[in-house]
């Protein structure tokens, strides 16, 4: 099949899926036919995911529309984790739907409105990381919460309708500098190449960065990063996050923070390589670095003092983004590759979480941890996997999280930032201690004796347990395919290839390294040294 | 002879209109300035394509009149209009004389940083740069500050025609599929405030912001 089917199949599937889903009746019997169709389209995006995914590590170009979309390494990335998240999310919803639709919380028709929105919440995703064109890239961001604002007020609670509110003001807002961002990168593009076509492609305007004007690139970054970044949940412009997804049905939370967020991300990340080059490295990263930090410090204080479940995990997010933030500020090899290793752990983690958060609602009916006790009693799987999921958040060994938050660490420390990373530490310690009061209040507290006893449905089980199978498997042994497409992710956002390997730190004692013992061992000592770097263009 | 002075001078005229936008007493008077407003964005857009002898400003110039001139306003005085909170009333924003006050320090601000930006084609452009900026400031001040939030999707709209013009200074000469792009987001997202407005007063019996305050913390 042609690279260029391929991605058009890929945004035509769940658009094509949200039509159908539009135009069926609204009716409680036609809910098995629905279901089909979004299950359908999620397994689509998958498989065509998987197909793109393997010729990108063949080191095949996939490419359509003259250019207008694209996947690199990069791209691939966070392309492989709406197909993944976005696929367990969607099996997940059935029965987290099915289970509101007989409480009553939702009826026949918002239940139709439900999963059409879902698929073109996924098509909008979708579109933003295989966008090569500055313009598409930032029409599909919007897209995404025009998309999705409809999800997180679907209950219309008050409090979901504020939520949604808030959502698309603060986050079209945000967005909309993200525009200006955009057409100055744009202006700046025009001038150094002398033509349109060439000046509204990513990949085109990265290759000549280095001769754009530095005063329009910082200012372009600036409106980039707080644009994106709004979107991204990154501090101070993060007031949306908690609310969104903390009032959207659990399986929508899990994409907002699984997935969501992270699109934007990479948007500033593109953008990111662009200032790199333009500017040099110190203004960009520094911006990263402080608003990475300040994410970090602010989301662990307020993390640690709610009491709603899903606002903790909305605001651990924040923290999260923020430590990403903080490891593309850190730069190198090691810093931007662990911060993109972060982004693949902390979206498989916390999307096992917020769908651990949607057992509890079905089980208790209540976010509200002084209500949730004895998880483990209740329903004992669940029980086990949101131990398991917060345990993983906690960035204990032998999850996934703990692995690149100790990348992110090493790459701050070699890169001389230690006081910086300790007090990141200490906010971290925070965190663990509000993720420990859920272990030992929710999960393995004594359960209310009216509760009836007997765990959720397979149907919400199974996305669950793969996605634990993830975390942990990520957690145990970085797999060479991921390792490869971190290296090469990395190098095209530095612009200087270096033979990392991301693996684990038990990988790399025992020699098993992506690339061997001896590729391994500069897990440790390659992080922004040119000695193990050859430029890449 | 049309001239770059011309087009500086109608930017100028997007700074008044959007006072009227903001000050307005009514969401249905706000749609209306909002509309006259976006005629003398299509005016300007219209000016360029003259100057530049550039055929997608025309285009533009079209798809501007139909979705700003007059499907948004369309939709704000058929939506808006069902929706009045008697509390409220069209104010909760700030009084005239400061927003005003407001509106010259923020065209000031925006001057002083549009002249640091080196792009040699927008030399003769940069007042109505200077004002395009501003206009998008304006447009996020009067989000911030309005507590009705009919007037908060107007200062939405007002933050969209700035970046508009941006895009039209700017950016001329991206593909128009592109423009097509951004004015159906724009579209889109007047209507999911407008249903989301909706479904808040429905609900809430308030347009005021300040009601919207259960999610704390």
């Amino acid at each position: 099949m042609l690279s260029s089917t391929l991605l058009l199949l890929l945004l035509c599937g769940p658009l094509a899926a949200t039509a159908i889903i539009f135009l069926l009746p609204s009716r409680e019997t036609s809910l098995r036919l629905v279901e089909g169709v979004h299950l359908l389209s999620l397994v689509v995006v998958l498989a065509l995911t998987i197909e793109i995914l393997r010729r990108i590590l063949a080191g095949a170009g996939v490419s359509a529309f003259g250019d207008w979309f694209f996947v690199d390494a990069l791209g691939a990335i966070f392309l492989g984790l709406i197909g993944i998240v976005g696929f367990l999310s969607g099996a997940y919803s059935i029965q987290y739907i099915r289970h509101d639709l007989h409480a009553g919380i939702l009826d026949a028709r918002r239940v139709k409105i439900y999963y059409a929105l879902f698929s073109l919440f996924i098509a909008t995703m979708l579109l933003s990381v295989i966008s090569n064109n500055i313009v598409m890239m930032w029409v599909a961001v919007e897209a995404t919460t025009l998309g999705s604002a409809f999800l997180v007020g679907l209950y219309g609670q008050k409090t979901s309708l504020e939520a949604a509110w808030k959502y698309v003001i603060i986050c079209t807002v945000g967005v909309a500098f993200g525009l200006y961002g955009t057409v100055l990168t744009f202006a700046n593009g025009s001038e150094v190449l002398g033509n349109a076509e060439g000046a509204i492609l990513w990949s085109t305007i990265v290759s000549h960065a280095s001769a754009l004007d530095p005063m329009t690139s910082k200012l372009a970054f600036v409106f980039v990063l707080v644009g994106f970044g709004t979107k991204a949940g990154l501090f101070p412009m993060h007031a949306w996050l908690p609310d969104a997804h903390s009032e959207a049905p659990s399986p929508v939370s899990a994409l907002l923070s699984g997935v969501l967020l992270n699109c934007a991300l990479l948007v500033v990340i593109r953008y990111y390589a662009i200032t790199l080059r333009a500017v040099g490295p110190e203004f960009p990263q520094m911006l990263l670095m402080l608003l990475g930090g300040l994410s970090i410090a602010v989301a662990a204080l307020l993390f640690y003092v709610q009491q709603d479940l899903k606002r903790k995990l909305a605001y651990s997010s924040v923290e999260h983004i923020g430590l990403m933030a903080l490891g593309l500020g850190i730069g190198g090899p090691l810093g931007v590759g662990a911060a993109l290793l972060h982004a693949v752990n902390h979206s498989f983690a916390k999307s096992l979480l917020f769908c651990g958060s949607g057992n509890v609602l079905m089980k208790y009916g209540t976010r509200d941890l002084r209500s949730v006790k004895g998880m483990l009693r209740v329903a004992p799987i669940s029980g086990l996997l949101l131990m398991g999921g917060a345990l993983a958040l906690a960035g204990l060994p032998p999850f996934n999280i703990f692995v690149s938050e100790f990348m992110v660490f090493v790459a701050g420390i070699q890169a001389g930032y230690i006081w910086v990373m300790i007090l990141c530490g200490l906010f971290f310690t925070v965190t663990v201690g509000g993720l420990i009061q859920i272990i030992s209040g929710s999960v393995l507290g004594k359960s209310p004796e009216s509760l009836a006893r007997g765990d959720v449905g397979w149907r919400a089980l199974t996305p669950m347990v793969i996605l634990f199978a993830l975390v942990l498997a990520m957690g145990v042994n970085v797999p060479r395919p991921v390792s490869a497409l971190l290296q090469d992710a990395s190098a095209i956002v530095i612009g200087e290839h270096a033979s990392i390997a991301f693996t684990t730190p038990w990988q790399f004692w025992s020699g098993e390294g992506a690339d061997g013992n001896a590729h391994s061992r500069r897990i440790v000592t390659a992080a922004g040294t040119a000695s193990h770097t050859e430029t890449n263009q | 002879m049309l001239s770059y002075t011309l087009v500086n001078g109608l930017a100028g005229l997007l700074i008044v209109t959007s006072q009227m936008v903001i000050l307005a007493k009514t969401s249905r008077d706000s749609a209306k300035f909002y509309a006259i407003q976006s005629l003398v964005l299509v005016l300007i857009f219209l000016t360029l394509a003259k100057i530049q002898g550039n055929e997608e400003l025309y285009l533009w110039s079209v798809s501007a009149f139909i979705t700003k001139v007059v499907f948004v306003p369309l939709v704000a005085l058929k939506v808006f209009g069902k929706l009045h909170d008697e509390k409220l009333g069209g104010g909760g924003g700030l009084p005239p004389i400061l927003s005003i006050a407001l509106s010259g320090v923020v065209v000031i601000l925006c001057f002083v940083v549009v002249l640091g930006v080196s792009l040699p084609g927008a030399a003769s452009i940069k007042p109505a740069l200077a004002v395009s900026l501003a206009h998008f400031f304006l447009g996020l001040s009067c989000i911030v500050t309005q507590r009705n939030i009919l007037k908060q999707v107007f200062g939405y709209c007002l933050m969209e025609n700035g970046s508009h013009l941006t895009l039209a200074l700017l950016a001329s000469g991206a593909p128009e599929l592109v423009e097509v792009g951004i004015a159906t987001d724009a579209i889109f997202a007047v209507v999911v405030m407008a249903v989301l407005g909706t479904r808040i007063f429905q609900k809430l019996q308030t347009l005021d912001a300040r009601q919207l305050t259960s999610l704390k913390g």
